[in-house]
Formats: structure tokens, C-alpha cells, sequence
């Protein structure tokens, strides 16, 4: 008879704490980071009673976690690759979003490159010269904006990393504690709230960046990043630190604990995606989008200043761009400085460089780690990829300098000038073949190649003494230059270069002057106009606006690939989270059946009580 | 393996397809209202990098039509310039005739100069014609406004350049959009263009210089090269010789002194050359031969009007008349032939600007292919996505009344 109460209870306990439990599932349902509990019965030891044995009623032996620890690393890490994808993925909609609102930069150039062929189809009438500038300003404005909007994302990239470094280490905090608390629970009854806790924070913390965790024997979780450091062990975390770059304080790096820079060795999670679009995608399209901006000024620049503005004087530059950025290492230790200037447009690349001094010499790297070869030159100063590079005081040796050519050039770019007779729309230089030439050569072109020569308007006379053979003299009468003639080949001196074409004969001349009285002529303009479609960069095949196009193609590439990639790895999240659902996740009409399942076997045991009680007082009666 | 559903999960899977199908709505709506499919580079990278090569394009040509109107609104107003240059020509080149006819008293040739003089102003200022930017048409390169100035002594300098201006209307074609006035009015060469025969000044007798032609190049060439120039006298006979610049007979290939004897209306022919003459030498009169110079318009209707105005009648006159005729005809010759130019470079810039138009189609269609959507597609597809969405929420709400707890009582 005690046997059966004793039965009956442990069956109103067993079903009792079924039902609570049920009862936490349902509301629990929608908690983040729930594991579904079940209860485990087991049956009672039971009474030996010599030829048989008589049960003893159920034991709930444990209320478990539903849970898998493979399914839950899979969501881990698919988080992580989530999050790093949605998070790049709104980077780079936010670029293109940028790109598309920053105006029309082509329109804006072509507008430029029309304003130059009004100069020369009517070079002499101001409002034409006039309105030249005020596109030349207008595009200038163009690529500013475009510039600043993508210097105001780079400021916002380094912010997030902040405090995304700070997410981080709170959440390996967290985790830290929980394990100090998981561990003091010891080999008891499992802490499954305190579990749950903690692999939705793991779960948080693989969408900031990548980790791995590993379960101790103690139940604490070990975790280490992407990198290989370690950010939990036992109950101690280890904080990751946001550092400025040391050769630019506004940049924000990564350190672990130790101070050692771990930026490039993290991946995944948001911050893996913040380090991965700042150098693969914001750093380059600045840099290009920079590049575009030197191309226009230097092509203009220079075609500029081989032509006579209304005031008879070589052109002016119109545009002003900054020179490349230099910055030294904070590690620095010599007083060495290095200057750094664009000699050659066509040879710049979009990579950013630096320039390490071993104690022996100087030595260049990409960014990127590859090597490129410095040419000295005479004067002390070296060469390489377009750029001239002065070192001034004394470096010692590990000091290093970072180069970056263009990367602030787009918010640099303005109009320097503001007198629009200084368009240089006229040809510097004329030629004339002498009255008295008898032989069949006659003048191809002239051009001027070097404006910078002081001798380049002063004039020259170039003489024949054979049909083969010239001497070239100046104003004065002093040689300057001669050669033997080919027919077509260019023949230069003091900054400019003439072409002839046919056979003269021996004491035919021909006169390069000054274009003195053609300051209406539109020639220089004619060429500036012709920019539009002429190559620049990359050897001179890329124009400026095929350079605007592949930035648009570049950062347009970026976008797309985000966007699929942020698909691919939504679904996959979602396999990953369906799987681990399926063991963890709470289903209502399952917890309604057990409900219905546990409340009918709490009746049952309730009428075993009462079957006892019955029985007691059946017998009491019978007795009394 | 029992596949459990996840009560929450599912909910919140039901509604993530639901936002991600209202998102492709919004985006399809998008499209259908702006008619562009790329909004922002990414939606298609290529196409929104080739969209700018093809507007940088269809720029371009903008600028080269640009460039093509504003030629040909000078070029219009050069042919109308030399259109009127041409008859102020005609009628210089008709007074001139009527001039030498021996019955005009004196007084008509005064008011025939009278009438150049006026043709002679008239050209000037033809010359000085502007185009719509203001710039002088006719001053090549030089920013004055007056490129002819007329000088106290009624002669006229030329202050342009020799340099035409030009227009790109092509990638690497460019076209002239004016001639110099040095090619047109100045530099135009005198006699038949090769060489000049003229009857000195002093002559006595009726021998007035007509036509003249080179016969043998070669002959001419080397004569020209020997001699510099020739003098041909006659005595009182019609007997002729000549000499070179020097003073010294004139030989033949042979190496003999050229000469021979001329009666009214014979050529005179020697080293290459032959020279029509009428009337009748007296003894002494001498024609001077030589290469042709360059003479300006201006300055052959300055020696009309001053042989006119001169009193000078007969053969003096005839002969200043005839010379001066040659070099007006020479004018309208280089003005004749720029006419020719103009017109063929009117007619290329017609070729070039109808390439254009037709271009221009063409870009502005694949331009739209790469750029714009396709309405029916589009909207088709705008409708199947809200169909999806629609579906999708009645399932929703289906799904969600679906629940054990209905029959727990």
C-alpha cells in the first residue's frame, strides 16, 4: 500500500515536473538562444520480493538541453559568415549609393572637353573662355564631393571597427564570467540557462568576427579568434585593442592583447567584413577615383602649357592638385623625410606603397607586399611607378614611409585659374618655309615639347645643307642642334619639335618662331579638346573618363558581389539555423501533445493515490 | 529522423520571405516608375561601366555636331563673302575692258577709275568681313578685327597670319573653317602666273603685250636659272634681241644670241616661252620678262585707277590695262578656287553631320538596351512578384491559425 502511494506520487512528481517543463518550453518559445528541455525518466529500483519483483515508481533522472553541439558550431560559424556578408553587403550598397548620388563625374568631364572645342570654334570670345571654367570648377566640384563622401566613409569604417573591437571584448567578457559561473556548477545538475546564455553570446560574438571555441572538460568554453589568439580561457578573457595605423593616426587597426597588429590576419563576422571592404574595395576605389582626378589635371596641365594664352604667354595650369601623401612611421627612429612628387601620369598604379630604408639603402613594396624596383637617379632622388621620391636627413635602418599617391587627390582637386584669358587656346610656335626654298619638303606640324625649356619661344632657324643633312640655329645665329633629315621624322630642339615632310634641297630653310600674331588661332584648344578621348593612364591607354567607367565597373562589381554572396550565405544561415532548430527549437503543437501526454498521466497517478486511498479505507472499514 | 519545425523559426522564415518579396516589389516598382533598370552600378556593373562609355560617346559627337554648326555658319558666311567678291571682280574686270576701248574721251576714264576706286573700297571691306564670333574672317589666325589697312598712299597691308583656323569635327579629322586673306587677296601671282611680260613705260611705239604662255618647262626653267630675267628691245627695223639681267645677249641652246624680226600680231618665242604682241615697236622701246611676283588686289586696281587718272591713252595705257587685267584674273582665280574648297568642305561637314544624326540613333538605342528596362517584362514581372506576395501572406495567416491548442479544450 505505501509501495503504491510512494508509486502514485513519483508519478504526480515525474509528471509535475513534465508539466513545468512543457510549461517553459511554451515560454520559452520565443526566446533567442533557447534550448527546448525534455525530462528523462527513469524507472525506480525496484523491491525484490523473493519471486518477484515489484516496481517502484518513476525517477525524473535529469531535465535536458536539446542540443547538438555539431548543429550549434555549424550556426556559429554560418553566423559569422553571414554577418560578415550582410555587413559588406552594406558597405558596398552604401558606396554605390554614394557613387550614384555624387553627381554625373563623365557628364561633368564631357561637359569640360565641350567647353574647349567652344574656346576653339570661336577662340577669341570671352564668354566661351568664361564658361570653360565654370566647367572646369563644376567637375573639379564633382570629384571633391565624390572624394569627401568617400573620406567620410573611410572616418565611418574606422569608427565601426571601434566599437565593434569594444562588442567584442564585452561579449568575451561575458563569456569569461559565464564560464567561471558554468564551472562552479560543477558536475551537478547542468546549468542549462547558464549554457543557453552563453552560446547565444558565442553566437553574437562569431557575427562580429570569426572564432573558433572549444569545450573544456570543466564545461568552460576556450575561444580563439580567426587569427589563431586567445580571447576566452577559463574564466579570463583577452581584449583585442582598436590602434591607429602607425603611419596614419586616423586609421584605426587591430592589436590583440599583447600589441601585436592582427588587422590583416582576422576574417569573418562584421569586423572581418569592415577590414576586408576597407582594403579590397574603399582603399582602391579612392585611390582610382584619385587617379582619375591627376589624370585631368596633368593632361590639362600640360597641354596647357604648350599652348599662348590671349596675352601671348605660355598657358597657365588651370587645374591644382595635391602631390602624393607621405607619411613616416610613428616607429621611426632617423630624422630622414621623404618628399614625394608624380613625374610620369601614365606609369602611376592605384596601389599605395612603402618605402623601407634596411640600414644600406632604401627598398619599395606595394601595400600589398610586392616588391617594385627603385631606380636612382643622378640627382640623389629615386624613381619608381611614375612617382620621384626625395629623401632628405638621415634614415635609420627598419624606418619606413608610407606613399600614397592619389588617395586624397580627388578632394584636392580645384580650379587655379581665375582670368580666363589664360586659356592657352593659341599654337606657341609657327613655322615658314623660306620664299626662297626650291626643294619639295614642307612643314607637317610643330609642337611643343618641352614648355619648360627657356629657349622654346625664341626662335630657330633650321637649315638644309643637303637634302639629307640640317643645322639648326637660333636667333642669334649659334648652332644648336643637327642631323641627318628622314623624311616624317621629328627634328627637335630647344623644347619643340617640327615635322617635314618630302625632300628639300640644299639651302632651303625653314623658320620656327613665336606665334606672335595668331593669338586668335585655336590650336592648343583643338588638342585640348582632343583629351577627351586621349590615353593617360595605364601607358596611355586609359582616358580619364575609361578610368571614371572602370571605378563604376569596379565599385558596381563590388556591390553585385555582395549582393550575391549575401544571398548564398543567407541561405545558408538558414540550412544551418533549420538544422539547429530542428534539435533546439520549440515546437508548440509538440509541447501541446506533451501537455495533453502529461497531464493525463498526472490524472492516472492522482487516481493511483486515490485507488490507495480507497483500498486503505475499503480495509479500515473492514476492520473497524 | 522526424523533422521537428521550429515553432519561432518557421514564423520568423514566413516572414523574412515575405520582406524579401516586398523588397523585390519596391525594387520592380522602382524600375517601372524611373523606366531605368540601373539605379546604382551594382544592379549591373558592366552595363552601368559601358552606359558611361556610350554617353562619353554620344558626348563626344554632341561636341563634333557642336562643331560642324559652328563651321558651317562661317563657312556660309566666307561663300557669300566670296560670292560678293566675285561680282565686284567682274564688274572691275568689265570696266577695265570697257577702259582700253581707244573712243572714251579722257573724262570717262576718270569716272571709270572713279567706279574702281568705289570697287576697290567695297573689297577692302569685303575683306575685312567678320564672322558671328566678331573675329575677322579673312585674318587667319590674328586676333585683329581689320586684318587689311588701307595706308595713306591708298595701298593696302595685310596685318593677319598666314595660318588657317580649324575645327575638329572627327576623332583626329579636323577641317579648315576659313582661308587666309593673304591666299586670297595678296599673294596672287602676276603675268600668266609664270612669268610676266611687260612694255616698259617709255615706249613710243604701238606694240601693246598680250597673251603669253610657257611652251617647254624645261626650256623655261633653264633659261630662268641662267639669265634671271630678260629685256627685249627692237630697233626701228622690227628687229628684236634680248638680254639677260646682266645686260648680256641672250643665247640659245646652241649657244647662239636669240633675236629675230616681228611684224604686227606675231608671238615672240625663245628660251620656253612665246609672247603675243600687236601694234608696232618704235626703235628702242623695250618688254621686260620676267618671273611673276605676287601682287595684291588692291594694289592692281590702285594701278588701273592711276593709269586711268593719268591722262595716259593708246598703247601705254592698253599695255598698263592688259598687265593689270592678267593679275585680276589671277584674284579671281585664287578666289574661284577657295569657292571650291569652301564647297567641299561645306559638303564633308554635311557628310560628317548626317554620320552623326545617324549615329546618334544608334548610340541612343543601345544606350536605352543597356540603361532602360523593357516595360512589358518589366511590369509582367512586377505583377507575378506581387501575385507572390499576396500568396505568401494568405499563406502566413493560414499557417499561423493552424495550432493544437484550437482543439485543447
Amino acid at each position: 500500500m505505501a509501495n503504491m502511494l510512494t508509486t502514485g506520487i513519483s508519478g504526480l512528481n515525474a509528471a509535475q515536473i513534465a508539466l513545468t517543463t512543457v510549461g517553459n518550453n511554451i515560454a520559452n518559445a520565443g526566446t533567442d538562444g533557447y534550448s527546448r528541455q525534455t525530462v528523462s525518466q527513469v524507472e525506480r529500483i525496484s523491491q525484490q520480493n523473493g519471486k518477484f519483483t515489484i516496481g517502484n515508481g518513476v525517477d525524473v533522472a535529469s531535465v535536458q538541453r536539446s542540443y547538438s553541439a555539431y548543429l550549434t558550431t555549424a550556426m556559429w560559424s554560418s553566423t559569422a559568415s553571414l554577418s560578415r556578408a550582410s555587413t559588406f553587403n552594406d558597405l558596398t550598397t552604401t558606396l554605390n549609393s554614394v557613387l550614384s548620388g555624387s553627381g554625373d563625374i563623365q557628364g561633368s568631364l564631357d561637359s569640360l572637353y565641350a567647353a574647349f572645342s567652344t574656346v576653339a570654334n570661336a577662340p577669341s570670345t570671352s564668354s566661351g573662355r568664361q564658361s570653360l571654367l565654370g566647367n572646369a570648377a563644376s567637375t573639379a566640384t564633382m570629384f571633391n564631393t565624390l572624394g569627401q563622401q568617400m573620406a567620410a566613409q573611410q572616418t565611418s569604417v574606422n569608427k565601426q571597427i571601434s566599437s565593434t573591437v569594444d562588442s567584442i571584448n564585452s561579449a568575451t567578457s561575458a563569456i569569461a564570467a559565464l564560464n567561471k559561473q558554468i564551472k562552479q556548477a560543477g558536475s551537478g545538475a547542468a546549468p542549462n540557462d547558464l549554457l543557453d546564455q552563453r552560446d547565444a553570446l558565442m553566437n553574437q560574438l562569431s557575427g562580429l568576427v570569426g572564432v573558433s571555441a572549444v569545450t573544456e572538460s570543466d564545461g568552460t568554453m576556450s575561444i580563439y579568434s580567426s587569427a589563431g589568439q586567445t580571447l576566452v580561457t577559463g574564466n579570463t578573457s583577452f581584449n583585442l585593442k582598436a590602434v591607429p595605423d602607425p603611419y596614419d593616426a586616423s586609421r584605426t587597426n587591430i592589436a590583440d592583447s599583447a600589441g601585436n597588429d592582427i588587422t590583416t590576419k582576422l576574417s569573418g563576422g562584421s569586423l572581418g567584413a569592415m577590414l576586408d571592404y576597407r582594403s579590397t574595395v574603399l582603399d582602391p576605389a579612392q585611390n582610382a577615383l584619385g587617379q582619375a582626378a591627376v589624370a585631368l589635371a596633368s593632361s590639362v596641365n600640360a597641354q596647357q602649357a604648350k599652348g599662348l594664352d590671349l596675352n601671348g604667354n605660355l598657358g597657365a595650369p588651370i587645374f591644382s592638385i595635391g602631390s602624393p601623401a607621405v607619411s613616416g612611421s610613428t616607429r621611426n627612429t632617423g630624422s630622414a623625410t621623404v618628399g614625394a612628387t608624380i613625374s610620369d601620369v601614365s606609369a602611376t598604379t592605384s596601389s599605395d606603397y612603402i618605402m623601407t630604408y634596411n640600414g644600406a639603402s632604401w627598398g619599395l613594396k606595394t601595400t600589398g607586399g610586392q616588391n617594385v624596383a627603385l631606380t636612382s637617379n643622378p640627382d640623389g632622388s629615386y624613381s619608381a611607378d611614375g612617382m620621384t621620391f626625395s629623401v632628405s636627413g638621415t634614415a635609420a635602418a627598419g624606418d619606413s614611409f608610407k606613399i600614397q599617391p592619389t588617395r586624397n587627390a580627388a578632394g584636392s582637386l580645384s580650379v587655379a585659374m581665375t582670368d580666363p584669358s589664360q586659356i592657352a587656346a593659341a599654337s606657341a610656335l609657327t613655322t615658314s618655309a623660306a620664299t626662297a626654298n626650291t626643294g619639295a619638303a614642307t612643314v607637317g606640324s610643330v609642337s611643343v615639347s618641352d614648355p619648360t625649356n627657356a629657349g622654346v619661344l625664341a626662335g630657330a632657324t633650321i637649315s638644309f645643307t643637303s637634302p639629307t643633312a640640317y643645322t639648326i640655329t637660333d636667333a642669334g645665329g649659334a648652332t644648336i642642334g643637327g642631323g641627318a633629315y628622314t623624311s616624317g621624322q621629328p627634328i627637335t630642339a630647344n623644347g619643340w619639335s617640327v615635322t617635314l615632310s618630302g625632300t628639300p634641297a640644299a639651302g632651303d630653310s625653314f623658320g620656327v618662331a613665336k606665334n606672335a600674331n595668331g593669338l586668335n588661332d585655336n590650336g592648343n584648344a583643338l588638342k585640348m579638346a582632343a583629351l577627351s578621348d586621349s590615353g593617360v593612364l595605364s601607358g596611355g591607354k586609359v582616358s580619364v573618363v575609361d578610368a571614371y567607367a572602370n571605378l563604376t565597373t569596379q565599385i558596381g562589381s563590388a556591390g553585385a558581389q555582395a549582393a550575391t554572396n549575401l544571398t548564398t550565405q543567407t541561405a545558408l544561415n538558414n540550412q544551418a539555423v533549420s538544422a539547429q532548430q530542428s534539435v533546439s527549437g520549440v515546437n508548440i503543437d509538440e509541447e501541446g501533445a506533451n501537455l495533453v501526454k502529461y497531464q493525463q498521466s498526472y490524472q492516472a497517478s492522482a487516481q493511483i493515490i486515490a485507488a490507495a486511498q480507497t483500498i486503505f479505507t475499503s480495509l479500515m472499514n473492514a476492520l473497524g | 529522423m522526424s523533422i521537428r519545425i521550429s515553432t519561432e523559426w518557421s514564423y520568423q522564415q514566413s516572414l523574412t520571405t515575405m520582406m524579401a518579396q516586398q523588397a523585390a516589389v519596391n525594387a520592380s516598382q522602382n524600375e517601372v516608375t524611373t523606366q531605368k533598370r540601373i539605379s546604382v552600378a551594382s544592379d549591373d556593373p558592366a552595363g552601368a561601366g559601358k552606359a558611361i562609355s556610350l554617353s562619353h560617346m554620344m558626348a563626344g559627337q554632341q561636341q563634333y555636331s557642336d562643331s560642324i554648326d559652328s563651321a558651317n555658319t562661317r563657312m556660309s558666311t566666307e561663300t557669300t563673302t566670296l560670292d560678293s567678291v566675285t561680282n565686284l571682280l567682274d564688274s572691275a574686270r568689265t570696266l577695265a575692258l570697257q577702259s582700253i576701248n581707244g573712243s572714251l574721251a579722257d573724262a570717262d576714264r576718270k569716272s571709270i577709275a572713279t567706279n574702281l576706286t568705289q570697287i576697290r573700297d567695297q573689297l577692302l571691306q569685303l575683306g575685312n568681313t567678320a564672322d558671328s564670333n566678331g573675329d575677322a574672317l579673312f585674318g587667319g589666325t590674328s586676333g585683329t578685327s581689320t586684318p587689311f589697312i588701307q595706308n595713306t598712299d591708298g595701298s593696302v597691308s595685310y596685318t593677319g597670319t598666314d595660318s588657317q583656323l580649324y575645327a575638329s569635327i572627327g576623332s583626329g579629322l579636323q577641317i579648315a573653317t576659313g582661308d587666309t586673306g593673304s591666299s586670297i587677296f595678296m599673294n596672287n601671282a602676276n603675268g600668266n602666273g609664270t612669268f610676266n611680260a611687260s612694255a616698259a613705260s617709255g615706249n613710243t611705239g604701238s606694240l601693246v603685250v598680250g597673251a603669253s604662255s610657257v611652251t617647254d618647262a624645261t626650256a623655261y626653267a633653264n633659261g630662268m636659272a641662267s639669265n634671271g630675267s630678260y629685256t627685249i628691245s627692237f630697233d626701228g627695223a622690227g628687229n628684236w634681241t634680248a638680254k639677260d639681267a646682266g645686260g648680256n645677249p641672250v643665247v640659245d641652246a646652241g649657244g647662239n644670241p636669240v633675236g629675230g624680226t616681228y611684224k604686227d600680231g606675231d608671238n615672240i618665242s625663245f628660251n620656253g616661252m612665246t609672247i603675243a604682241m600687236t601694234g608696232t615697236p618704235a626703235a628702242g622701246d623695250t618688254v621686260a620678262v620676267g618671273k611673276s611676283q605676287d601682287q595684291d588686289i588692291f594694289g592692281t586696281l590702285n594701278n588701273m585707277i592711276n593709269a586711268l587718272n593719268s591722262g595716259a591713252s593708246g598703247a601705254s595705257l592698253n599695255n598698263v590695262m592688259n598687265g593689270q587685267i592678267q593679275a585680276l584674273d589671277s584674284t579671281q582665280l585664287a578666289v574661284t578656287n577657295t569657292q571650291v574648297l569652301v564647297g567641299a568642305r561645306m559638303n564633308t561637314l554635311d557628310q560628317q553631320s548626317s554620320a552623326y544624326s545617324d549615329l546618334k540613333v544608334a548610340y541612343t538605342n543601345a544606350l536605352t538596351a543597356v540603361t532602360d528596362i523593357d516595360p512589358a517584362t518589366a511590369i509582367s514581372q512586377l505583377s507575378l512578384q506581387s501575385a507572390a506576395l499576396s500568396a505568401s501572406q494568405q499563406v502566413f495567416v493560414k499557417a499561423q491559425q493552424l495550432t493544437l491548442f484550437n482543439y485543447i479544450k
